[in-house]
């Protein structure tokens, strides 16, 4: 009797060990189709349009990108409107000069660094290149 | 210039002149075209190129034997669409115009093959074929379905239609190769191409039958053990009472042995239970990907089949659950019937069952409708305007189930609904309640007369293990289909309609399609369904019943009628089925 309750527990073992190896197997699998994202993200490339498009001194907002253009003494260059603090957009000031975010007041430049918090980082800038045919496109990544 | 055919004739005059002017002449070369055109050792689409091109970039592509589709479409692209979008799909800029020599056009060089006239080809008038691969090139196209019917309608430019569909989709498969996008072993169908997006490159999930077999493996090893452990001591006679838990009033401390004989259950209920329980976790987890919107659902489902990780195992498990849970639930009814155990004061509960066997038919179709593709199509529209052909009420209750006057937007969100919420919780409620009055009502079953004095019992945990071995043992089962057979799919419904369209309706109604081609769709397609199901449901309170001293065999002469009744009902249902399923009958 002795002998069988202890092969009885053997089993009893072993059977649950394989129970719990199907349960591990099967989270596994679980962990990779949850994994998996059908989302494309946002786009990466946007294209600005031809070069004379954007005369010196000029200041041009895309709200899609979200990305002010801007032609400077240092070129033509983007510098991101998505503001650094929690990611809402950043409006332009009514005088043109510098850029507000409507939802924690966080004030930059009109190059983009910050003059008064919540945020603490500046704005960044975002590569722009011409191509062949004279166009613009800006990368944000 | 020295021909290049007479190298061999002329080799000391040519080494002579190369000794002679050296680097000078081979830049010189360099911006002077050939008098004469270049003739070809290797077998091009082209007859002619400028000699500073490099002749390899025309050989013909090096493939797999046997050719898989990628390889058909390189072949086929060279063959036909390189000559204009270039060699790696840069399009006809000037480099790649070289490939026609002198005129840097086609006009010579036979670049279409059998297809060149005879006075020469002119390229396309305004010089334009666009690259095709590349950074921001095929912007208008966002998956591998588009591209495909593009190219089908459209090419090549000179006659389009050309081209097989099969074509249309080697060349698709060859583009996103081109640019960078295509997954490994990648083969474009009808059933795939909304899921692969043409500018983000994806990859396909490994091969699942690995995964699967391994855990079916385990699965094998785990029911072995159970077994093991019933051979050696079999403690039926136990009455240590263990402490309640919630299978307590399914799985008392202990139920007479002879209750739960398989023989006469089949174990069908409980196998039911089971299949519902994998549709419940599988259709749980095609909640995370599917999309319920007439633009996504059809493009989610194939996303769901073609590239989540292991999602096709689990729409194939959610598909063949669902169908073996009608097949189950029909045994079960079956049984019921045949061993005359609805007598009382088990009638109830019989009809509990019947509203079951309605509410997942409901799931089931509804299911079936949330594909929202081309297979579907019909088998909505049709299922759906029976509706209307009720006398009175018909046009209100149309539009009470689809939320407007046509199958849309609100009438997919109307069948997402019911099917993951409003149908599922009826059917939870009453699979709870049927099981409840099970045990109410006396037991799994009552034991033939003869054993009734047999008072040997099993405990709780025993029965829980029997019914943990019928899981095991119905999931690897499911495992291995869901694995082997794919569930239908289809491309997403277009308001144009499609050729391959399926004009048929889904397996278990098919009898009703058959029936609606006898008369009055009214009278056929919703009252005789109808009378179907009340006939059933009247068999134990009309039909003369089992006495209690038959209950416990099979076919007991008390309610002959009633199984005469249910043999003719699901035989009718059979040939029905199979008359739908006749050729000359479609």
């Amino acid at each position: 009797m002795k002998n069988t309750s202890t092969r009885r527990d053997f089993l009893k073992l072993v059977t649950n060990a394989f129970f719990s190896l199907s349960g591990l197997l099967g989270l596994g699998g679980l962990f990779r189709f949850f994994s998996f994202q059908p989302d494309p993200g946002p786009p990466t490339e946007f294209e600005l349009g031809p070069i004379y498009e954007y005369p010196k001194g000029i200041q041009v907002i895309r709200l899609d990108i979200p990305a002010v253009i801007q032609h400077t003494d240092e070129g033509i260059i983007a510098i991101s409107l998505v503001c650094t603090h929690l990611g809402c957009t950043a409006e332009e000031n009514e005088d043109g000069e510098g850029f507000t975010c409507p939802c924690h007041g966080s004030r930059y430049s009109k190059s983009g660094n910050v003059i008064e918090g919540p945020a603490t980082k500046n704005l960044p800038r975002y590569r722009i290149e011409e191509q062949v045919d004279g166009s613009l496109r800006l990368y944000t990544k | 210039m020295t021909h290049p055919s007479r190298i061999g004739s002329r080799r000391s005059l040519l080494l002579t002149i190369t000794i002679l002017l050296g680097l000078g002449l081979l830049l010189f070369a360099g911006t002077v075209a050939a008098a004469a055109p270049v003739p070809q050792t290797t077998e091009t689409p082209f007859a002619t190129v400028t000699p500073t091109f490099d002749l390899s970039r025309l050989d013909e592509p090096v493939t797999a034997d046997p050719p898989g589709q990628i390889d058909r479409g390189a072949i086929h692209y060279w063959g036909v669409c390189m000559a204009c979008h270039g060699d790696y799909g840069q399009g006809l800029i000037p480099e790649w115009r070289d490939a026609f020599g002198e005129d840097k056009d086609c006009w010579q060089s036979d670049c279409h093959g059998p297809d060149h006239l005879p006075e020469g080809f002119q390229m396309h008038k305004d010089n334009l074929a666009p690259p095709i691969a590349g950074p921001g090139k095929l912007a208008r196209f966002s998956n591998a379905f588009e591209l495909y019917e593009y190219i089908y309608e459209t090419m090549p430019w000179w006659n389009p239609g050309s081209i097989t569909r099969e074509e249309a989709w080697s060349l698709a498969n060859y583009v996103l190769k081109l640019n960078g996008t295509r997954p490994d072993g990648l083969v474009l169908t009808d059933t795939n191409g909304f899921a692969i997006p043409v500018h983000r490159a994806v990859s396909l999930p490994d091969a699942e039958w690995p995964g699967v077999l391994t855990l079916a493996g385990v699965l094998v090893l785990a029911a072995v053990g159970m077994v093991l452990q019933s051979a050696i001591k079999r403690a039926y006679t136990s009455v240590v009472l263990p402490k309640p838990n919630f299978v307590h009033h399914l799985h008392p401390p202990s139920i007479p042995l002879l209750q739960s004989r398989f023989r006469y259950t089949l174990g069908a209920g409980g196998i039911a239970v089971f299949l519902s329980l994998v549709l419940l976790v599988t259709g749980l987890l095609e909640m995370y990907f599917y999309i319920p919107s007439p633009e996504h659902a059809a493009t989610s489902v194939q996303v769901i089949t073609t590239l989540v990780p292991f999602g096709n195992l689990v729409r194939n498990l959610h598909y063949w659950s669902a169908q073996l849970l009608l097949i189950v639930m029909t045994i079960h009814l079956l049984r019921v019937v045949l061993t005359g155990a609805y007598a009382k004061p088990r009638r109830f509960n019989f009809l509990l069952g019947l509203a079951l066997l309605v509410f997942i038919l409901l799931l089931d179709f509804t299911g079936y409708i949330l594909r929202w593709d081309e297979g579907i199509h019909w088998a909505l529209v049709v299922g759906t305007n029976l509706l209307k052909t009720i006398p009175i009420i018909g046009e209100n209750f149309y539009r009470f189930v689809m939320g407007g006057p046509e199958p849309g937007p609100a009438a997919l969100t109307r069948f997402y609904a019911w099917h993951i919420f409003g149908l599922t919780i009826g059917t939870a409620i009453l699979i709870g309640w049927h099981a409840f009055r099970v045990r109410r009502d006396g037991g799994i079953a009552v034991p033939p007369p003869t054993e009734r004095a047999d008072k040997t019992r099993i405990t709780r945990f025993e029965l829980l293990r029997r019914e943990v071995l019928a899981m095991v043992i119905v999931g690897i089962v499911l495992l291995l289909i869901a694995v082997l057979i794919p569930a239908p799919i289809n491309q997403p419904i277009s308001d144009a309609g499609i050729d391959t369209s399926d004009s048929r309706a889904p397996w278990f109604f098919l009898w009703v399609q058959q029936l609606l081609k006898y008369g009055d769709p009214f009278i056929w397609g919703v009252l005789v369904p109808l009378l179907v199901v009340l006939g059933l449901g009247l068999i134990p309170y009309v039909l003369p019943r089992a006495k209690v001293e038959e209950l416990g065999r099979w076919f007991p002469r008390g309610n002959r009628y009633a199984q005469i009744l249910v043999i003719i009902v699901i035989l009718g249902i059979t040939v029905l089925t199979a008359l739908a399923n006749l050729p000359i009958f479609k």
